[in-house]
């Protein structure tokens, strides 16, 4: 099968060689039979790499040990679900996946525009070949995962060998949500890949219009929501399994995840500027590039071992290969812009300086400014070893000191941005549209001050929070009680059906929701509390309300590992609460430690219970108890995140009333003659 | 009327604050005193924990993956350190400079404001003031190419619109309307 899956990839190789090259044929030359060849050499090369995939998964689910990545990242004992998670495990494990998510992208989009967009699409499919003869030519050639494991024989040759059983799998990817966190996280990344080729398609062949950004808005918001989803997720296993009570340090890695998220969330702003108003075609264009180069960028810090990072594969040589394609995609990119700047000229001027425009430049703005000081943050070890012969370090104070005000800043203009209309903003719809919110944020931070929070970010962030709540809230509202006018029908519903006929604006919403929950969530973080105490059995220790009083320890043999747990009951008030079950796992196949963590997880509070290890000296357990104030609000945030934007995904339910509707009658004028979709918008005019 | 309509009619403002003000009752129960680390792991979390097997300070150091998940050998010999350095008297900055002396500029867990250092803090600075000069060129730009709107025909000798015209203006309105 390791033959098998290797030929597949070499295949796959080829056909994309033959979809890149006469997929550039077909657009010189316009003949109708290459195009639709280059297409199909595309689609065949997609579901070769399935096949690849699948060939691996095989070698892992039937314990082949006779192929070295199997032997490095599985055993025998290993939970069939996390053979699953050993896919992704390794570098060529993972460059695998990547090519494998990849292609699930690129089938989709040649299958799905196969008789669209004619002009654009062999563009398309040249580019996304591109993008896929790249990490092809890193399975095949790089980091092949289907190597045959091989030791030195006696006359110096290699010979061929079949081990008994494996390395297994490192212990922090044993966990379930390593089984879902780094798909989602790639998936985000690759998805990207689409926008990119669009956009770079609609510069090279000057395709008319705005409607390379029609068609490419799903693809990006699904790109996103799969990246938001994948850093929360990544954020939720760091502070589940990795036992330091917090859930975002600002490692490299982590960074590189959040590079083309910044980015690909001013896109998904700016874009609006551009469908309404043509304007900011450059920027958009260039966000596109960005986010996609960024993508890249992340992936090479994470694989090349420039930077040092807990969630970085072994050093390796492969950074070379990606700085080599970071460089000839940027030539790309350039060459097409300055080829073609003319078509990317705006149509329309800034009627009005305090207007949702406006907005989006700050909104976006802000957002790069982040992603700079990210960058350059992240860079700048590196840089500072190679300017000034040694390394400076930028670790969490310094990301955070520059990141927290602007993370304000833009959770102010998330508040903002709604209540202003385009075009023009009058000052009696300002004073209209900013009265209750100004009041609800001042209102909560007097309140919040009074509770006893001296912390100035936190309170900030909190008066932040209401304000841009009460701007949801009432644009809800609002919208709510023209429909209720209407149809007699509830708030709730009216709300429901407010949504439905406006999916991308309400759904859009619905993730500036999530988000000031996340928000609430990191504003807890400056009341953390933690306490650390060896312990023997009935003995206790205190932390906020909580009483925690060590009753047994033991061990306990499993297949795959030896859990060393502790039993720990918790008392609030001399009342007991719960029993919690702390716990560290030795993996006896590589000797490795992992940590289970015991949370109760409440609204107010985690009160996080780490078993960190025994005492040498003693034998007795030491316990490190936390006590993170609002962080379930950051999981609940980032559920209602991804929510919002699978509803903005929906379709508006008024276009297919339109659709099925030539019998029905015309909707009756509303108040003044408007019809709904104008009137429900009367606080934004 | 509409001149502070919103606030000239509360009542139909009320369901959001209260939902405001009800969805966060446990969050406004959720503060206490921050906590305050001692004085040796207050100083412990300027200092980066030099194991090489963790990016974390020596204060807070919890070395992933070690037998122990808390400060590691070398965390807990800097903190004595800092410990011992405190008891003879010396200043905050004494002791983080020594560290300096012993590890280089690598031990600070902030970056250093001075030296090559002060590039860092300048980049996102730099970035912030020439991206916000940026866009107030581009906002005036657009301003200056804003052409004046013909003037209002006067009542009765108003020119008829084409139904075309028409349509296009219908669709802009419902595309400013539409998000």
């Amino acid at each position: 099968m390791d033959v098998f899956g290797s030929f597949a990839l070499l295949l796959a190789f080829i056909c994309a060689v033959y979809a890149f090259g006469g997929g550039i044929a077909a657009i010189i030359t316009r003949h109708p039979l290459l195009v639709k060849s280059t297409r199909q050499s595309g689609i065949a090369a997609c579901c070769l790499i399935f096949i690849a995939t699948f060939s691996l998964e095989y070698l892992f689910f039937t314990d082949n040990f006779s192929a070295a990545y199997v032997v490095s990242h599985s055993n025998r004992a290993l939970a069939t679900f996390y053979k699953v998670a050993a896919l992704w495990a390794g570098q060529e494990g993972s460059l695998l996946f990547w090519s494998f998510l990849l292609s699930i992208y690129v089938f989709s989009v040649l299958i799905a525009y196969r008789n669209k967009n004619g002009e654009l699409m062999p563009y398309v499919g040249v580019i996304l070949a591109g993008v896929q003869i790249f990490f092809l030519t890193l399975n095949n050639f790089v980091a092949s995962p289907f190597k045959a494991l091989a030791v030195p024989g006696a006359n110096g040759a290699m010979d061929l060998v079949t081990r008994a059983d494996g390395n297994g799998l490192t212990p922090l990817l044993q966990y379930p949500e390593m089984v879902i966190h780094p798909p989602n996280l790639y998936s985000g990344y690759t998805g990207f890949t689409i926008p990119f080729a669009f956009a770079l398609a609609a510069l090279l062949a000057r395709y008319p219009g705005e409607k390379w950004i029609h068609l490419t808005r799903k693809w990006t918001m699904i790109a996103w929501c799969f990246q938001t989803a994948g850093i929360l997720l990544g954020a939720h296993w760091a502070y589940a399994v990795l036992g330091w009570g917090g859930y975002w340090g600002w490692d490299p890695v982590e960074n590189a995840s959040l590079l083309p998220w910044l980015t690909g969330t001013a896109f998904l702003h700016s874009v609006m500027m551009q469908e309404k108003r043509g304007m900011m075609k450059v920027w958009n264009v260039w966000l596109v590039f960005a986010t996609f180069i960024l993508c890249i960028t992340g992936t090479f810090l994470t694989r090349s071992g420039i930077v040092s990072s807990v969630h970085a594969f072994a050093q390796s040589s492969i950074g070379s290969w990606f700085v080599g394609f970071l460089i000839v995609i940027f030539s790309v990119c350039l060459v097409a812009y300055l080829k073609n700047r003319d078509y990317l000229k705006s149509e329309s001027q800034l009627d009005a300086i305090v207007s949702r425009e406006s907005s989006f430049l700050f909104n976006n703005l802000i957002l790069l400014v982040s992603c700079i000081a990210v960058l350059s943050g992240t860079l700048f070890p590196v840089l500072s070893e190679a300017v000034s012969g040694s390394k400076i370090n930028v670790g969490a104070p310094f990301f955070n000191k520059v990141n927290v005000p602007i993370g304000l800043f833009l959770l102010f203009l998330t508040g903002v941005g709604p209540l202003l209309a385009w075009r023009k903003t009058s000052l009696e719809s300002l004073k209209r549209n900013f009265a209750w919110p100004l009041i609800v944020g001042l209102v909560a931070g007097v309140v919040i001050f009074a509770l006893g929070c001296r912390e100035m970010y936190s309170l900030i962030c909190f008066s932040l929070c209401f304000f841009v709540t009460t701007t949801i809230v009432m644009e809800f509202y609002r919208g709510a009680k023209v429909i209720r006018v209407r149809s007699n029908a509830s708030y709730l519903t009216s709300a429901i059906e407010l949504t439905m006929r406006n999916t991308r604006r309400y759904g859009g919403y619905i993730v500036h929701m999530g988000m000031v929950l996340v928000f609430v969530g990191l504003a807890g973080v400056a009341f953390n509390q933690n306490v650390q105490k060896e312990m023997q059995p009935g003995s206790s220790i205190q932390l906020g309300k909580y009483k925690l009083v060590l009753q047994s320890f033991d061990s306990k043999p499993e297949a795959n590992y030896t859990g060393l747990r502790l039993n720990v009951e918790v008392f609030v008030d001399n009342k007991p609460l719960m029993m919690l079950y702390p716990e560290r796992r030795i993996f006896e196949t590589n000797g490795e430690t992992g940590t289970m963590v015991a949370i109760y997880s409440t609204l107010r509070e985690d009160l996080y219970v780490v078993y960190a290890g025994q005492n040498p000296d003693t034998n007795l357990p030491v316990i490190h108890a936390y006590l993170n104030p609002l962080v379930k609000w950051i999981w609940f945030g980032g559920v209602i995140v991804v929510f919002g934007t699978l509803v903005a995904l929906m379709p508006n339910r008024r276009a297919v009333l339109v659709l099925s509707g030539a019998q029905q009658p015309a909707p009756e004028p509303l108040v003044h003659g408007m019809t709904p979709s104008v009137t429900y918008r009367e606080g934004h005019d | 009327m509409t001149k502070m309509r919103g606030i000239s009619r509360p009542g139909l403002l009320i369901l959001p604050v209260l939902l405001c003000f009800t969805g966060t009752l446990p969050l406004l129960s959720a503060f206490g005193d921050a906590q305050q680390p001692d004085h040796t792991h207050q100083l412990g979390m300027k200092v980066k924990c030099m194991c090489r097997g963790c990016n974390e300070s020596a204060g807070g150091c919890y070395h992933m993956g070690g037998e122990f998940s808390g400060p590691c050998g070398t965390a807990l010999g800097m903190l004595k350190k800092i410990d011992e350095r405190i008891a003879q008297g010396n200043s905050d900055d004494l002791i983080v400079q020594s560290f300096v002396q012993e590890y280089g500029q690598l031990v600070l867990m902030e970056t250093p404001h001075s030296g090559f250092g002060r590039v860092a803090w300048w980049i996102p600075a730099v970035a912030l003031i020439g991206g916000f000069a940026l866009v107030l060129i581009v906002i005036s730009r657009w301003r200056k190419q804003l052409t004046p709107e013909p003037a209002l025909a006067r009542a009765g000798h108003a020119a008829p619109i084409s139904s075309e015209l028409l349509d296009r203006a219908r669709a802009q309105a419902a595309r400013d309307t539409e998000d």
